[in-house]
């Protein structure tokens, strides 16, 4: 980049009657004039690419580009100055040099910075995603969860359910010591029964016996009378006719 | 013969049944005169746009989704069928034109209580009637039904109602409950009536399938639910709900309307109270404390929905507690729907005496109305 130092003020006049309304760091938008090449060199290139690129380079303006420039114009002048110059005017230069070395250190160091600032950001970008991602898993795993969660709750509803209808009837090992102790009764209640009856048989068949005893003693009494009977009409009849 | 919609707001639509003229109305200037529409085709296509007094009379009986999942077919007591496109209902650039009916036509002369939706068919019924429209046709505007049947009814003196219809998949047939007091099976193969159940007393409000056992489920106005086996038409068991002291509501009646099975478990309410049963064990398990009678009932994940008297939704435990009761517009409720068509658009429809239909995204609570 060549550096006109000549026709200073012919450029200043000449840009001043631009109009620039755009960025808010036009400031020194002289200076930047003064120092860097004109539009006509360049050839085709329109002023808005001038102005977007000049400003771009250093948008600030505030320090920078003027201390090059103060650099720049005390040069020239210690360059075209007849005799010697002042002793302080030398140091003065170097520091401003120094001065512009290091803020552009201090450039480079920012430009380092934010490369790796994009890398951490890309990074935790892609940790993002991946967070993103397990956490749908995840969602589909739960909402998978809560169906069969669901299914297991309609059961143990339906279950409860039915164990409240079941309640309702008695317990079964009851019923059946129930049916036990009803059966024992009635097996002693015929046992019972058999007993009775076989004693009934016995006597019936007893009194059976002795009725037809006493019958016959009876009926032997009956002929034994009247065979008596009997002899004594022939012993009566007997002596009548003698 | 006699006049059906009239009102004196300046859209007029003034409908004679048995139609010589119908006239269009609009700011009191006859708008339109159509030849004498005595052909069901003309007379769907002349679609009304209702009055405010009509739709404050308007409720709707029925609701199916399309089997994409995308469309809502309503049915009213005007008889009329509305579509209502749920994607761009539930779309996040919704407006509310969405909201309202892509289509409605007429499809019956009288109430549309029962719509079934198939792999490809809407089968609707209204007058006694039953007719299948093809979903495709439905979707590109063409209100042409493909097939109109009636069951053979014995007395032709009045025709009875259809309250409800049920696909039996095993055999691809329909089990039509009516006003006939019986129970028809159409097998949707061959368009033919297959069998007649016959044993309620009054007529049959709701029906159902058991698919495992191959059963049909009936209830009626006559209290009883009847269990019917699909192949040999007799009936297997007969549940006198009203007779069970915990169930019986005897200040509602005995009749049954919602009828729904889980194939072991069976949800009937109506005049009795809302209850659960076993269908093994023929016992009432649970009895849910709901006031008012209950219209339909279904059974979603491990909760029971229900809709009935009231303006709400009513979610119930299995074990008979009611969860939560969420609002809805309606007065009273006669049609819950949920699609299970669609992954994306799993939403709870609601409809009843109003001529809003809610629409639930989220279960507990109201998104939107879609209006006919």
């Amino acid at each position: 980049m060549t550096r006109l130092g000549c026709l200073p003020t012919l450029n200043k006049h000449r840009r001043r009657k631009r109009p620039f309304a755009a960025a808010g760091c036009f400031v020194h938008f002289r200076l930047f004039n003064k120092v860097y090449l004109a539009p006509s060199d360049m050839g085709a290139v329109t002023d808005d690419e001038v102005i977007r690129k000049r400003l771009l380079i250093d948008g600030d303006g505030a320090g920078d580009d003027r201390r090059i420039n103060v650099l720049l114009k005390s040069f020239t002048k210690w360059c075209n100055s007849p005799g010697t110059p002042e002793e302080g005017f030398t140091q003065r230069m170097l520091s401003t040099l120094a001065q512009c070395e290091f803020s552009m250190g201090k450039t480079l160091m920012v430009y380092d910075m934010n490369l790796r600032e994009m890398e951490n950001y890309e990074k935790i970008y892609t940790n993002i995603e991946q967070n993103i991602t397990s956490a749908h898993e995840k969602i589909a795993e739960c909402k998978k969860e809560i169906q069969r969660a669901k299914r297991i709750r309609k059961n143990r509803q339906e279950y409860d359910a039915l164990a409240k209808v079941i309640q309702q009837h008695p317990d079964r090992h009851e019923t059946l010591k129930q049916l036990e102790a009803l059966d024992k009764e009635l097996q002693q209640l015929s046992h019972i029964k058999e007993n009775v009856d076989d004693k009934l048989e016995l006597r019936k068949k007893q009194f059976h016996v002795l009725l037809s005893t006493i019958q016959e003693l009876q009926q032997t009494l009956e002929n034994d009378e009247k065979s008596d009977n009997d002899d004594n009409i022939q012993e009566s009849l007997a002596e009548n006719g003698e | 013969m006699a006049i059906q919609h009239f009102t004196t707001y300046p859209r007029v639509l003034c409908v004679s049944t048995d139609v010589i003229t119908a006239r269009l109305y609009w700011s009191g200037f006859p708008l339109c005169v159509s030849s004498p529409c005595d052909s069901p085709e003309q007379r769907r296509s002349v679609c009304s746009r209702m009055g405010p007094v009509e739709l404050l009379h308007m409720s709707v009986f029925s609701q199916s989704f399309s089997p994409c999942g995308r469309f809502l077919a309503a049915g009213n007591n005007y008889g009329e069928i509305a579509l209502f496109s749920l994607s761009a209902a539930l779309s996040p650039e919704a407006t509310a034109l969405s909201k309202k009916a892509v289509l409605t036509f007429t499809a019956h002369e009288g109430p549309i209580f029962s719509l079934l939706s198939t792999d490809c068919f809407l089968l609707s019924t209204g007058n006694g009637e039953i007719s299948a429209w093809s979903w495709t046709e439905l979707i590109k505007k063409n209100v042409k039904p493909l097939w109109t049947k009636r069951p053979n009814y014995k007395s032709s003196l009045e025709i009875p109602e259809i309250n409800s219809m049920m696909i039996q998949s095993r055999d691809n047939s329909l089990v039509i409950g009516g006003g006939d007091n019986n129970v028809h099976i159409l097998d949707l193969e061959h368009g033919v009536f297959k069998s007649v159940l016959q044993g309620h007393s009054d007529y049959v409000h709701c029906v159902s399938v058991r698919e495992r056992e191959s059963e049909i489920l009936s209830g009626g106005e006559d209290g009883a639910v009847r269990i019917w086996d699909s192949r040999t038409g007799q009936c297997v068991h007969c549940i006198e709900v009203y007779k069970y002291e915990s169930c019986a509501r005897p200040q509602y009646g005995k009749w049954i309307s919602c009828l729904t099975t889980d194939s072991d478990w069976m949800l009937c309410g109506g005049g009795p109270s809302l209850s659960l049963w076993h269908l093994r064990s023929l016992s009432p398990t649970s009895i849910f404390p709901l006031t008012g009678c209950q219209r339909q009932a279904t059974f979603h994940q491990d909760m029971i929905l229900a809709v009935g008297d009231g303006a709400f939704v009513s979610h119930c435990l299995l074990g008979g507690e009611v969860k939560a009761q969420i609002p809805c517009s309606p007065q009273s409720v006669n049609t819950l729907q949920l699609n299970a068509n669609s992954s994306e658009h799993q939403v709870l429809t609601v409809g009843g005496s109003s001529d809003h239909i809610d629409v639930f995204t989220n279960l507990s609570y109201r998104a939107f109305s879609l209006s006919f």
